[in-house]
């Protein structure tokens, strides 16, 4: 059954790339036949600016804010899927296991607490 | 538009002759205005037709109940089995034939919808904005967006000298996984999923955090300055709110006890209310967080064009471009799916879905959703990158958790407690309601107890003029 489901899920998968791949095929087709252009010059070619030359490359070290959020959304996406088994089996399952529940995510809320007290939250 | 009171120019002569011409040489209007009829008509007849076939019991689970067309791929199956073919050949047969034809049907909706998405947005958006939208290519500019798509082709691709040529190819193509293979779980009528995966609900969240990936290797393979800016503050924006996503999701699975996207759109029927009713909070984070999820005003920051140019894909040109302004649209139309099918009753319509056809209730679902998202376009301006992160995390974090366990204690007394069902379900929606009302009060009370909320700080002209004051003088 699972590999059956998954396996529909695989050829949708091919699909989806097939999709997008079809204008870019005719696009690619139209260069073959010579009505697209296709003329290439150096400052076509420059990285785009707003019609200055580009100040050095942009692969490089970036600004620390975004990696908290990243951090904070790894703790708390990882926590919610791990809810997911129980949020399923809850209506069989006995009222204590919902103070469990609740524990567990105040611990991240704790967590949630410190980031915010320490000003992790905030866009400087 | 009366053309007599006007007088006429040369440009609007010119305009009235190039459009009889187009009109006399292709008959367009009146082609369409046949077409809806014939198409009208026929689901009037074929409407009569099931009720007459529903009413004396005739149509279930027959090949031809258009209905749903699930049971025609039963009827194959069936067909193929009984047929005396080789048993390895017809399993295979009986596997392929409803996938292909599956998979071809999602892919040929949305791009359906991509062709005429685009000219809907435009001219949704120009009404709103009281003004005519595209109206010339074509009957009403029904073929903008085939002629946009046309242009877009012809268009030179650029790929910059700085960029990673790899990195850069394939983002236009992997951006377009999600919105596609998004579908794969949804329900347009009880027998009719593609693959009604046991995991529908952890799926459909996996899937959504892919479009995560193609946007930052755009961003990255381009080695422009706007288009980093604009991956990182769409990659932040998309994982904030992608939490409140799984928390109302979480909600969700709580009530109704399931992953199984059909197996919640059952428990909807047959408990009579819609999702959104019981949890009004969860429906409005989500639907406010998948628009933040699929980049769209008024939380489209990653490509503010007053800001980044276009963002992560500023340095995309020709139909790849155009290949991630189109998906913008096909996801939009995936989450009105997610949101109807969670939400919203997903196929069903309080029983109406045994006299019509449930993928039309889901499409115009899907179209009602899709509404409201232009309307908030037309209506709000755009929010600022703090402004929503804080949003995301002081607010519908901290709010949707403490809801979600609200709703976990009213499941568990929904379950042991024996009362008539409206009555529980009748509570629970009140004690929602009031607790999100409630702790949203509470909670900005908490969040702004530094700041006035009931007097909003004076212009600064009338406190340092004291505008007021000079009015009243003037007036007398």
């Amino acid at each position: 059954m699972i590999p059956e489901v998954f396996g529909r899920v695989g050829i949708l998968f091919t699909l989806a790339i097939a999709f997008p791949m079809l204008p870019i095929m005719v696009s690619f087709l139209l260069y073959q036949l010579k009505i697209r252009p296709e003329n290439p010059n150096p400052i076509k070619l420059a990285t785009y600016e707003c019609g200055v030359e580009a100040e050095g490359s942009s692969w490089g070290q970036f600004n620390a804010r975004y990696y908290l959020f990243a951090l904070g959304f790894v703790i708390f996406d990882v926590e919610v899927i791990f809810l997911y088994p129980w949020a399923v089996e809850h209506q069989e399952l006995a009222l204590t296991v919902l103070w469990k529940a609740v524990l567990f995510i105040g611990i991240l809320l704790l967590g949630l607490v410190y980031a915010w007290r320490k000003r992790a939250l905030e866009w400087r | 538009m009366s053309s007599d009171t006007r007088p006429a120019t040369p440009m609007s002569r010119q305009i009235a002759e190039h459009r009889s011409l187009l009109d006399r040489a292709l008959g367009l209007p009146k082609l369409v205005l046949v077409a809806l009829s014939v198409a009208l008509i026929g689901f009037v007849i074929s409407q009569i037709l099931i009720g007459y076939m529903v009413v004396s019991g005739q149509l279930d689970g027959k090949w031809y109940d258009i209905r749903d067309f699930g049971n025609a791929m039963v009827s194959l199956s069936d067909a193929i089995n009984s047929s005396g073919m080789d048993s390895r050949i017809a399993s295979t047969l009986t596997y392929l034939i409803p996938t292909l034809l599956g998979a071809t049907g999602i892919v040929s909706v949305v791009g359906g919808w991509l062709l005429i998405g685009p000219w809907a947005e435009r001219r949704l958006l120009a009404k709103f904005q009281i003004r005519q939208g595209p109206n010339r290519t074509g009957p009403f500019g029904l073929l903008q967006s085939l002629a946009d798509a046309l242009k877009l082709m012809q268009k030179e691709i650029i790929i910059p000298r700085g960029a990673d040529r790899f990195l850069y190819f394939a983002p236009p193509i992997a951006v377009f996984i999600p919105a596609i293979l998004g579908w794969a779980p949804i329900p347009w009528s009880p027998k009719m999923s593609y693959a009604d995966l046991d995991v529908g609900v952890l799926f459909v969240i996996a899937i959504s955090s892919l479009g995560v990936l193609a946007v930052f290797m755009a961003g990255w393979a381009s080695n422009n300055h706007y288009s980093l800016l604009g991956a990182m503050r769409t990659i932040a924006m998309m994982i904030s709110y992608e939490i409140p996503i799984s928390v109302s999701l979480l909600a969700v699975v709580l009530l109704t006890g399931s992953t199984k996207l059909s197996e919640i759109v059952m428990w909807q029927s047959e408990q009579g209310v819609w999702l959104i009713m019981l949890i009004p909070f969860a429906a409005l984070a989500f639907l406010f967080a998948s628009t933040a999820e699929i980049n769209r005003t008024p939380n489209d920051i990653g490509e503010a064009e007053s800001e980044i140019v276009a963002g992560f894909y500023t340095e995309y040109s020709g139909m790849k471009a155009g290949l991630f302004m189109a998906v913008e649209l096909g996801n939009a139309i995936l989450v009105g799916a997610l949101m109807s099918t969670f939400f919203l009753g997903g196929y069903t319509f309080f029983g109406l879905e045994t006299w019509i056809p449930g993928y039309l209730i889901l499409a115009t679902k899907i179209g009602l959703v899709y509404f409201l998202f232009v309307w908030i376009r037309a209506t709000l301006p755009r929010f600022r990158l703090d402004q929503l992160m804080g949003f995301a995390w002081k607010f519908l974090i901290p709010v949707s958790i403490a809801l979600m366990f609200l709703t976990a204690i009213e499941s568990s007394i929904l379950v042991r407690w024996d009362a008539p069902s409206f009555l529980s379900l009748g509570l629970i929606a009140l004690v929602n309601v009031a607790a999100a009302v409630g702790l949203t009060f509470v909670w900005m009370r908490v969040l702004f107890r530094d700041t006035d909320l009931s007097a909003p700080p004076a212009p600064i002209l009338t406190r340092k003029m004291g505008g007021l004051q000079a009015a009243k003088v003037l007036r007398g």
